[in-house]
């Protein structure tokens, strides 16, 4: 059912969303776009550079390491966080026990601020002071891993945070999906003796695409913006191996002050997110309308 | 026992397992805040010392009266009139329809909103700043206001359109039926059936608005305007770092939200048994 | 799909456009009524005073920067008529602030920053030649050359030294004698001192590169034992390699010490402040750090048997091996705008003239900072033994300091690159030959 409607309400009711937005995001992406061909360094007049950032950058191999980590980290989110929040969902919207109380509970860590957050964990993660290890210890297990700091492991810890960081945002959108599923479905699924896993491999999750789309556009536009995470645990290092796109971003603009490069890296962070999310978005619908 | 029993317990066991390690880091800061700032970063297993300092220090630094009230007046304001604006433009985008079928032209401002989700905001901070400079805001609340608006839109929209093209018609057919205008039809009809989505959204912003960090330490730069959300960041200095300050501040704007959150949780759910479309 | 066509008559489309129209607004009515609390920073004082702003990269003076807290609170004591509102932020932000207030020509009146954004600002326009007000408050003859030198640009005096960065190692004697270990003065002997030490146990060195990659300003002046003032010139001409033979040596025998278990093992992970932390509770038997943590350092648990020692020499080193780091830190600088509005610029001009008396330096030298002019303050060494040890150490016979911090004359890019490649060799997750090549990559 649509409301068929002349041009100028539909105009009116878009406006106020669409110029704040447009001023707001719109505009800042545009100037973003243009210093990105300058050689701007953040005060003085600039001159035009043409594709030398863009240059620079596919010959930086920092540039490819933060692509590799923020690639793990979605790797991870996609394939662990959504399935997990999903579940988690479902439990919390079952008979369990308490569970009014369990919800804001697990929702907690969404609550905390993301530069929080990475300060939490590092009190935890820590090779040396962090209780990770220590648990380890005291159960017994004589390995230290270098959990963060290290070569090898930080970005797949940054993606354990990341997950511990966004779950409750999403077992929150679950839920909210799932309680606006029409009762009497499951009802009669139940009546007709499907088992819980076929309820909700068959009915459940087809029904709730819409809501699997969002979460999953949300998750995967999440991951090109990880920052404080990064910032705080490991300020992407050592030598700038754990850093990932837009840490790297902020490091090249405000810290080495290469203003016209730091925009360049933005411009690449802003298209590979939108590509992403709206790639998940078509797909979502084609699966929908399939 | 029967069976339907014994996989309640099982399931009530794990989500309280679930929800436990979900919450042990938090409960680490908590610990964390009662010790002393050495403790914290030589030896931070020995409960030995538990004491209060950190807190009593974090009360006489931070102005949590004044940093409470201006967190509460931008909230206040930028999430009603985010979702207003919001919700105004996802009802346009999916529940109209113009004469000749210009479904392409709503997709497209549709998809305009939502690349708005793959923002760094790192990336606004310069221009936003000299958008309130010329426009004479900076320093007032609405330097603020006004980028938090904007940074909600797109996931208000994919939201809002996502439960609005889920609804179903029959309601809408029958409320048309009675007669019932666009304005009426949009704000008394299909809005209180979309409580639920209204009030997680609401949440979610207040949250977003309460931590956000990188517009505030850009466009605040009188000490009577200070947020919640850089408190923390009081206690860290060229050359030194109050680790144990920062956790107790942590905690006392930690608790109050998570408190909060805890009671307006019970609204959503009874936003939802009201909502719910049987 | 059923399609309705709306017969909406005309005064619902009115009614509809007033209700966007104040929804919008309920947004912007926000702005001019609740905008009150922005002008209010003067706090206390009446309209017709000058009131000055000083910004720093600090966001609570009051704990985190005493020295010039105490000398803005005495200006504004000894200055009725004049006011200097002391602001900060984490250094960071406060960095990123200055850039976009430079932007946006909304400069604070005095404020800190780094010399390389110094330098671009000045070359903007950004900032006030301070030549004029140096002569005419007759402080030239108080600065040894070296202080200014490194904020000038022709004849521009842009900036003016906030502090002096006398930089190396603090030990703790008591650790180093129930080890069994001396003092070192060669590189050979630390190396020897640090495996002695890792075998009972005890951190060696403690470092920390966890949002603090600069924390390395030991092995900054170890540059310059192997010739770097000499050198750096013809690096940012490009005429010399940073890849050179000298340098590389350098950088093996920081590898060298690195596998000696020099360092701890969170050190990529720990703040320069956890480093800190570790020395004053008894962990670690070394730390590199700066005169900064003299005070910290005397108030800990381990201040009473702590000395300061400028670092190793290099047998194989180039040129002077006997230097202590004593060089100016980041510069005060002053907006250019302030020359418009004549008593903001008496206001300031008094207050650089306060800051740098002899009035002003013993203020900071109270405050266990060294004074930037050649003013020599009165420290009571029995109560400040750490301080006054590390004041010893840049007066000592034979001793003197480069002019300058290595990292403080090259770019912001290029100072990013040599912090990487000293913790990527002491992490070891470099091997010396890149982390030479990384830095003179770097120069452009």
């Amino acid at each position: 059912m649509n409301w068929l409607t002349g041009r100028r309400r539909f105009t009116l009711m878009i406006a106020p969303a669409f110029l704040l937005y447009t001023l707001y995001m719109v505009y800042p992406i545009a100037y973003s776009v243009y210093y990105s061909f300058t050689d701007f360094d953040g005060v003085a007049e600039s001159g035009f550079a043409g594709l030398g950032n863009y240059r620079t950058m596919a010959r930086d191999a920092v540039f490819w390491t933060s692509m590799r980590n923020t690639g793990i980290i979605l790797a991870i989110a996609v394939l662990l966080l959504i399935p997990l929040a999903f579940l988690v969902a479902v439990l919390l919207s079952g008979n369990v026990k308490g569970s009014s109380v369990l919800r804001p509970l697990v929702f907690a860590p969404a609550i905390v601020a993301p530069i929080l957050v990475g300060l939490i964990w590092i009190f935890i993660l820590d090779p040396k002071i962090g209780l990770a290890n220590a648990l380890l210890v005291a159960v017994g297990v004589p390995a230290r891993p270098q959990w963060i700091g290290g070569t090898a492991l930080s970005p797949y810890s940054i993606a354990f945070v990341y997950l511990w960081q966004q779950i409750g945002f999403i077992v929150t959108v679950f839920y909210a999906g799932l309680k606006m599923l029409p009762k009497d479905v499951m009802e009669a699924s139940t009546l007709d003796g499907a088992s819980r896993f076929q309820q909700l491999r068959y009915i459940v999750v087809p029904m709730l695409q819409e809501t699997f789309g969002i979460c999953t556009a949300l998750v995967v536009t999440g991951v090109f913006k990880v920052f404080e995470l990064v910032y705080a645990l490991t300020g992407g290092g050592p030598v700038h191996l754990s850093e990932v796109m837009v840490s790297y971003m902020y490091h090249v603009t405000f810290t080495t002050l290469q203003y016209s490069y730091g925009m360049a890296l933005a411009v690449i962070v802003f298209l590979a997110g939108a590509v992403a999310s709206v790639t998940t978005l078509v797909v979502m619908r084609r699966r929908a309308a399939a | 026992m029967t069976v339907k029993n014994r996989t309640r317990w099982i399931a009530t066991g794990v989500a309280y397992l679930i929800t436990f390690v979900i919450l042990l880091p938090l409960l680490w800061l908590v610990l964390l805040s009662f010790q002393t700032n050495e403790n914290i970063l030589s030896n931070p297993f020995s409960p030995a010392h538990l004491n209060l300092a950190n807190y009593q220090q974090a009360m006489q630094t931070l102005n949590l009266l004044v940093m409470y009230k201006n967190t509460l007046i931008l909230a206040l304001v930028s999430v009603p009139a985010g979702l207003v604006v919001s919700y105004l433009a996802a009802f346009a985008l999916t529940r109209m329809v113009f004469r000749g079928g210009r479904r392409r032209v709503q997709n497209s401002v549709r998809y305009y909103f939502l690349a708005g989700l793959a923002v760094p905001v790192y990336i606004l901070l310069f221009p936003v700043y000299r958008l309130d400079i010329a426009m004479g805001l900076f320093g007032s609340y609405a330097a603020l206001i006004l980028p938090y608006i904007a940074v909600s839109i797109p996931f208000n929209i994919l939201l809002l359109t996502g439960f609005l093209r889920e609804f179903p018609e029959e309601i809408e057919q029958a409320a048309v039926i009675d007669g019932v205008g666009l304005w009426q039809m949009a704000w008394k009809v299909v809005f209180p059936l979309m409580r639920p989505v209204i009030a997680t959204l609401a949440i979610l912003n207040v949250i977003y608005v309460w931590n956000e960090f990188p517009f505030a330490v850009t466009l605040i730069n009188d000490p009577t305007m200070t947020t919640l959300s850089l408190g923390i960041s009081q206690f860290q200095g060229a050359y030194g770092a109050d680790y144990g300050a920062m956790m107790a501040s942590a905690t006392l704007v930690l608790v109050p939200q998570l408190a909060i959150y805890a009671l307006f949780q019970r609204q959503v759910i009874a936003g939802m048994t009201a909502g719910a479309i049987r | 799909m059923s399609t309705l066509t709306s017969t909406v008559a005309r005064p619902r489309t009115t009614r509809t456009r007033r209700l966007l129209i104040a929804a919008v607004a309920t947004v912007l009515v926000a702005s001019p009524l609740t905008a009150c609390g922005a002008a209010t920073t003067a706090g206390g004082k009446a309209a017709g005073d000058s009131v000055i702003t000083l910004s720093m990269h600090n966001p609570d003076s009051k704990t985190q920067d005493p020295a010039t807290y105490k000398i803005v609170e005495a200006f504004n004591a000894k200055n009725p008529t004049m006011k200097v509102n002391l602001v900060g932020q984490p250094v960071e932000q406060h960095e990123q602030q200055m850039t976009i207030a430079a932007q946006s020509d909304t400069l604070p009146d005095v404020f800190w920053v780094y010399n390389s954004l110094a330098q671009t600002m000045n070359k903007n326009g950004n900032l006030l030649d301070l030549t004029p007000v140096l002569a005419e408050s007759g402080l030239n003859g108080k600065f040894a050359p070296p202080m200014l030198a490194g904020f000038r640009n022709g004849a521009t005096q842009y900036g003016l030294p906030y502090q002096a960065l006398v930089t190396g190692f603090y030990y703790n004697k008591d650790l180093l004698a129930k080890n069994g270990v001396t003092l070192p003065a060669t590189f050979e002997e630390l190396v020897a001192a640090s495996k002695a030490l890792k075998a009972k146990g005890v951190v060696p060195i403690a470092q920390g590169s966890n949002n603090s990659a600069f924390s390395v300003w030991a092995f900054l002046t170890m540059l310059d034992r192997f010739g770097y003032e000499q050198k750096y010139p013809g690096m940012l001409l490009r005429a010399s390699s940073y890849d050179n033979p000298d340098f590389l040596r350098l950088y093996e025998h920081i590898d060298e010490l690195a596998a000696a278990g020099a360092f701890p093992s969170n050190m990529t992970t720990q703040t320069y402040v956890q480093a800190v932390a570790s020395f004053t509770s008894g962990q670690a038997a070394f730390v590199d750090t700066g005169v900064w943590d003299a005070a910290k350092i005397q108030q800990s648990p381990v201040g009473g048997s702590v000395g300061f020692w400028p670092g190793p020499t290099f047998s194989d080193g180039v040129g002077e091996q006997k230097l202590v780091m004593n060089a100016p830190s980041a510069p005060l600088v002053v907006s250019a705008k302030v020359k418009k509005d004549k008593k903001k610029y008496e206001a300031v001009k008094a207050f650089i003239s306060f800051y740098y008396s002899d009035e002003g330096q013993q203020i900071m030298a109270d405050n266990a900072q060294p004074p930037v002019t050649t003013y020599k303050p009165t420290v009571d060494a029995a109560k400040n033994p750490v301080f006054a040890d590390v004041l010893a150490a840049t007066t000592k016979p034979g001793w003197s300091s480069p002019q300058a911090q290595p990292d403080l004359v090259v770019s912001a890019e290029t100072a990013s690159a040599m912090y990487d490649s000293l913790y990527g060799v002491m992490s070891r997750s470099l091997s010396p030959k890149d982390a030479v090549q990384l830095v003179h990559r770097s120069f452009k």
